[in-house]
């Protein structure tokens, strides 16, 4: 079953390009723990390591140096085949910039996690369905993501994010790209999967989403750092 | 229609094409069998030595009994003039 | 589990599929000059094939051996005393003289091949075994008789007449009445026959007497073609000694890839495979190596994406393949190889009409397919693996 803390780090250092000229510290011995049906909120100023902190909870990466544990697994020092097959049973990833595949359609962005599960294209429509339904999609099922607005986009990503079922949430600056009554939005459908029983992550320097009712915890990284920790209202 | 399936027809419609021109194959292999036996009576009777295909130079239309220098008549290096030597290969040395 | 793997595999290969069509001018070239190579390598593969089982099969009973006489490294003619110092050699069972040549007819441009027919002493046989349609082969008691192919009556305009005359090399008429005509069926050996008696060959072509073309020599036993074939050699120095095997050998490679047209074949098929490989391997463009990030990043493993660029290579080689394959047996089997006609048969005036019907061989086909299919293949593995390394986190 599931540990209490579906995250779990320990003084965990991420270098990128290490050894090389272009060598940075994107975080230094970070240490902190995220319970189950957690909703937290990682602030900080740009560049100071918000994305790298993300990315290893998101198991796109393993730790420099530290442990991680996500879901229970360690992830340190882990050959990619296991990272991968971590991140698709444990995380759904909404990225800053959406990331979708421009020339397909909504549906076929949402259900792409679910290809190489060689799950049948009948079950794959059920279920992209269904979460296109929930975030009140179903219109645009069959655009080219290019035609929708930024809102619009948000939410598809948010369904993919969901489509393995996944226990933690990571979203990467959600609401960058929105006004402010889309951003709400966009923070009660995240809180709402927290609702769901969900370990909801964050990074974010939006008020909007620090302020939400449902935030449990912030966060504030600088310079690879963890500065503090406060606890939501 | 999922593509992989229209690929799996394509590839029916293409292997039952290739069956039905094997079968012609077969059929006019048939023929030429029969053929190919009066040809041998042919080439037995008159000593035959050589297909008639191409007439244009002696080392295409007899390419077996020819002389064996006869592709580089001008010189060893030449191009030839005709066509057909184009794909016929030279003699070979017995 | 296995239900699941096939499942992967089709999903999989839905995707290559609609990124193949997504990409359909660039991929709809790749197919064309695709088909293109394999249809030409395999039509100019099975042209020579037809032509050389053909030969193998119909020249079997081409004579023993063959006597020529050589001076100055050319073919002359060889006197008909030269039989003298091979009678005593044990296992010939015959010699006969003959004379051939070609005849080049001013009017029209054709070359027709006479032949002097040794006297024989079954020579009215039946008309079946000599591939006559109809009248008789000439007989070497009576002059002026000619059998020749429908195909050199029509290029000597006779139409229902049955003479005609030829130029001597000092130009008098030489007159012959055509007593035999060749079957069209047989037209792959006797399209350009003219076919008479020893006598009137001589007299045409002004041989003087004592001389032949050559000496055909018939041995008892086939085991020893090549023991005397060589007591032959010795005994006659400046001969030339062609022994059936050499002939069949001739004919084994003489339609092959050493020939210019197969090489062509060969060098378009390199050069195209150059330029496919080159396009695949030059880098990745960055909307390839964001999708696959994003791909990965959504939990493709680097085995997904290898499976998904094979997909995409073999899909598109392997229709090409077939696709060019197939076209290459209708071109052969249905148009007579249309296209490669006029390049072995050349200038030629006269142009034998016959049918090509290749064996179906397994190994031929092996042979395209690994000059094709696996090389595109390997071309693109190379390329599929960088993109597959493609790190997840690139686009974060
Ligand atoms: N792939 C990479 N290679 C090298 N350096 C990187 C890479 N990704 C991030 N960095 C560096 O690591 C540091 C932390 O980057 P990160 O993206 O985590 O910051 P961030 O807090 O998400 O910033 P922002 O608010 O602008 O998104 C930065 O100095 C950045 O330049
Ligand atoms: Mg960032």
């Amino acid at each position: 079953m599931m540990p209490d803390n579906l995250v779990e780090l320990q003084a965990v250092t991420k270098i990128y390009n290490q050894g090389q000229a272009n060598e940075v510290i994107a975080l230094k011995q970070v240490s902190f723990t995220v319970a189950r049906n957690e909703m937290v909120c990682v602030q900080g100023p740009s560049g100071s390591g918000k994305t790298t902190l993300l990315s290893l909870i998101g198991c796109i990466f393993a730790p420099t140096s530290g442990r991680a544990t996500i879901g229970g697994k360690k992830i340190s020092r882990l050959p990619d085949h296991f990272l991968t097959r971590y991140r698709r049973e444990l995380t759904g990833f909404v990225f800053q910039h959406y990331n979708m595949l421009d020339h397909l359609t909504v549906l076929e962005n949402i259900t792409l996690p679910l290809l190489p599960l060689g799950i049948s294209p009948g079950d794959r429509v059920r279920k992209a369905d269904r979460l296109l339904e929930k975030f009140g999609l179903s219109h645009r099922r069959n655009f080219s993501v290019t035609q929708l607005s930024g809102g619009e986009l948000q939410r598809v990503a948010i369904a993919r994010a969901l489509i393995n079922d996944p226990p933690i949430i990571v979203a990467d600056e959600p609401t960058a790209h929105l006004d402010g009554k889309l951003s709400r939005e966009v923070v009660d459908m995240l809180a709402s999967l927290r609702d769901e029983g969900r370990t909801v992550v964050i990074a974010s320097h939006d008020p909007i989403v620090s302020a939400h009712p449902a935030m449990a915890r912030i966060i504030e990284v600088r310079d690879g750092i963890i500065l503090h920790q406060l606890s939501g209202r | 229609m999922r593509p992989s399936t229209g690929l799996l027809m394509t590839l029916m419609i293409l292997s039952m094409l290739g069956g039905a021109v094997a079968h012609t194959v077969l059929i006019k292999r048939g023929e030429q069998a029969e053929n190919l036996q009066i040809l041998q009576g042919v080439v037995a009777s008159l000593g035959l030595s050589d297909l008639a295909l191409s007439t244009e130079a002696r080392y295409t239309r007899h390419p077996a009994v020819s002389d064996p220098v006869v592709v580089s008549m001008d010189h060893p290096g030449a191009i030839d003039h005709f066509p057909s030597t184009f794909f016929w290969a030279p003699v070979a040395r017995p | 589990m296995t239900g699941n793997r096939l499942g992967r595999l089709l999903n999989i290969l839905d995707y290559a599929l609609s990124s193949l069509g997504r990409k359909s001018l660039k991929n709809g070239g790749v197919f064309i000059i695709f088909t293109l190579v394999v249809f030409l390598f395999a039509s100019f593969q099975l042209v020579s094939r037809a032509l050389t089982e053909a030969a193998q099969t119909v020249l079997a009973t081409a004579p023993d051996i063959t006597v020529q006489q050589m001076s100055a490294g050319r073919q002359v003619s060889i006197a008909s005393s030269a039989k003298i110092p091979l009678a005593p050699i044990f296992g010939i069972k015959k010699i006969e003289e003959r004379i051939w040549g070609y005849y080049f007819d001013e009017s029209n441009g054709a070359n027709y091949t006479i032949i002097g027919l040794p006297a024989r002493a079954g020579d009215s046989g039946g008309t079946q075994l000599f591939g006559l349609a109809e009248g008789r082969l000439p007989v070497a008691s009576e002059r002026g008789q000619v059998a020749i192919s429908d195909n050199v009556r029509r290029q000597l305009q006779l139409g229902n007449r049955k003479h005609f005359s030829l130029f001597r090399p000092d130009l008098s008429q030489a007159s012959f009445a055509t007593v035999g005509l060749f079957a069209p069926k047989t037209e792959i050996l006797t399209a350009d026959l003219m076919v008479m008696n020893l006598a009137d060959a001589r007299d045409l072509f002004a041989i003087a007497d004592g001389f032949v073309t050559d000496l055909l020599v018939s041995v008892a036993n086939p085991n020893e073609i090549e023991t005397i074939a060589r007591k032959i050699s010795e005994k006659l120095p400046g001969s030339r000694v062609i022994t059936r095997n050499q002939i069949l050998k001739t004919y084994k490679v003489v339609f092959n890839r050493r020939s210019g047209l197969g090489t062509v074949c060969l060098l378009t098929a390199l050069a195209a495979f150059v330029i496919l490989a080159w396009d695949k391997a030059s880098g990745l463009s960055r909307e390839e190596r964001k999708e696959v990030a994003i791909l990965k990043i959504l939990g493709w493993q680097t085995s997904d994406i290898m499976l998904l660029r094979f997909c995409e290579s073999l899909s598109l080689s392997l229709l090409a393949f077939i696709s060019g394959y197939l076209l290459a047996w209708v071109h052969v089997v249905f148009w007579g190889g249309a296209l490669f006609r006029p390049i072995f048969l050349g200038w030629s005036v006269i142009r034998p009409v016959f049918s090509l019907a290749p064996p179906l061989a397994a190994s031929d086909l092996l042979l395209v397919f690994s000059l094709s299919v696996v090389p595109y293949l390997c071309a693109t593995a190379v390329p599929a693996w960088r993109a597959a390394t493609v790190r997840a986190d690139s686009v974060i």
